[in-house]
């Protein structure tokens, strides 16, 4: 899976800039369409990201050679 | 040589002055004593008496700084008190008035600590501008901590409850005894290799001031402060404060809370999303009836209307052509059924002609045309036709005669 680190919070912010856009400003119908969609899609954008992320929990374990390791946590956790 | 009145001080005069003298001269002075005579003002401010073996020191301290005063003041105690001399002038008695009370006689980790933060502070390590951000919607964060205490379970149980879309790794160091502050030191230095990482928790559970002793270390406290990663301090419990806290980017007070600070909800993530996006479909609607509204005022506007009325005339004159046409089709409709009776009758009177030769004849109701075939039915109707062989005659039936004759 691509990283979402920035992707989401970036994703979320041109979100509320267009709500923002459409609350205040007075666009022809065809920019307020434009905008809509866009708005729609970011939003679906967001939610595909939350859903498609799932729980995951990893131990960081140092090997031999001093590279960073990740092992699935055992079940405890 | 007599002096006048006005070569003496008034009594105001001299507490002023010896006031101005102490306030200039003593703003920063640093007393050790023992407190007697303590009293909490229902104001909030604090008055007592400092005194050692020989002598006595005023002391008073206002309630905003009273409130910071992190144990129970009473007589008998040793306290470091730091503050400034200065004259109270309605009783021209000079006194402290303390901006810090602390415990005297505290241990050296106690004393140590103190020391390591007034010089990391100093050297700017807490800077307000040297925080960093904490991200809104962590995907990555990493937690250090002990693999086997309640505060791995604390943050894990917590990120999983409120943003279960997040990956969370888990490095594992000693929290206590020798090794931990350069474990941790290690922890901090190798994250930040990790990609994406966001954000690091690193904390412990509550503890003596021993226990928490490596979260107090030099080392720790620069590795916080040089990690690029952001990091969240959750170190012992709400009360429980170490050098780590002060220069974690933010410090929170419980590992739990730490978890809460790192994380948002993701139900209310998801329904803000939901709210935006009905706002936009809303102010899209919104857009779609205003045009909806302008529309139908250039309709209503002159030009149109002269074209308007055009098509008016037109779509009255297409109605009239409907309803002309319709009735014409009733027209054809009722004409051909008429004709389809008559045509009937005289297929009828056909079939009959030939029994008409023999001197019959065939009556029959002359405006519906239906024959008639009993004296009964005669008697009910006035005008009959009735036909002979060679044409018919319209005849009146005067009466219904009685038998069969």
């Amino acid at each position: 899976m691509a990283s979402n680190k920035g992707k989401f919070e970036e994703a979320m912010e041109k979100l509320e800039g267009i709500v923002a856009e459409l609350e205040s400003g007075d666009f022809s119908l065809d920019e307020s369409m434009k905008k809509f969609e866009q708005g729609l899609k970011l939003g679906n954008v967001c939610k595909g990201m939350l859903e498609k992320a799932e729980e995951k929990i990893k131990l960081l374990v140092e090997n031999e050679d001093g590279g960073l390791e990740q092992k699935e946590a055992p079940d405890e956790f | 040589m007599l002096l006048g009145d006005r070569d003496y001080f008034t009594v105001t005069e001299i507490n002023r002055e010896v006031k101005a003298i102490l306030d200039q001269n003593y703003r920063s002075v640093r007393v050790v004593g023992e407190i007697s005579n303590f009293r909490r003002h229902s104001s909030g401010h604090l008055y007592f008496t400092l005194k050692d073996a020989e002598s006595q020191l005023k002391g008073m301290c206002f309630r905003g700084d009273a409130g910071r005063v992190d144990f129970d003041l009473a007589d008998g105690i040793k306290v470091l008190v730091s503050g400034r001399l200065t004259v109270y002038e309605p009783y021209g008695q000079y006194q402290i008035v303390a901006s810090r009370i602390e415990k005297a006689g505290v241990g050296e980790l106690e004393q140590a600590f103190r020391a390591l933060k007034d010089k990391l502070e100093k050297e700017g390590l807490f800077d307000p501008e040297h925080k960093q951000p904490l991200p809104a919607y962590p995907f990555k964060l990493a937690v250090v901590t002990s693999p086997t205490g309640a505060a791995v379970h604390d943050v894990i149980s917590t990120v999983a409850r409120r943003w279960p879309c997040a990956e969370l790794l888990l490095f594992p160091v000693r929290v206590q005894g020798e090794s931990a502050a350069g474990e941790i030191v290690r922890a901090l230095e190798r994250l930040p290799e990790v990609p994406d990482l966001e954000l690091i928790i690193v904390g412990r559970g509550g503890g003596s001031l021993e226990d928490l002793w490596a979260f107090n270390e030099e080392a720790v406290a620069r590795a916080i402060y040089q990690c690029p990663v952001p990091v969240i301090s959750a170190v012992g419990h709400e009360t429980d404060f170490t050098i780590a806290d002060f220069v974690a980017d933010v410090r929170a007070a419980t590992p739990t809370m730490a978890a809460e600070i790192a994380v948002p909800e993701l139900a209310d993530v998801l329904e803000n999303l939901e709210r935006m996006q009905a706002t936009l479909t809303q102010r899209m609607r919104g857009a779609v009836d205003l045009y909806k509204v302008r529309l139908r005022e250039l309709l209503r506007s002159y030009a149109l209307g002269q074209v308007r009325g055009k098509i008016e005339r037109y779509l009255q004159a297409h109605d009239y052509a409907m309803d002309n046409l319709q009735r014409r089709i009733s027209e054809v409709v009722r004409t051909g059924r008429v004709a389809l009776t008559h045509a009937m009758t005289r297929l009828q009177g056909l079939d009959a002609t030939a029994i008409l030769g023999r001197g019959y004849s065939i009556c029959a109701d002359f405006e519906t045309g239906a024959v008639i075939s009993s004296a009964a039915r005669a008697a009910e109707i006035r005008d009959m036709r009735v036909t002979f062989k060679d044409g018919s005659v319209l005849s009146e039936v005067k009466e219904k005669l009685d038998g069969k004759q």
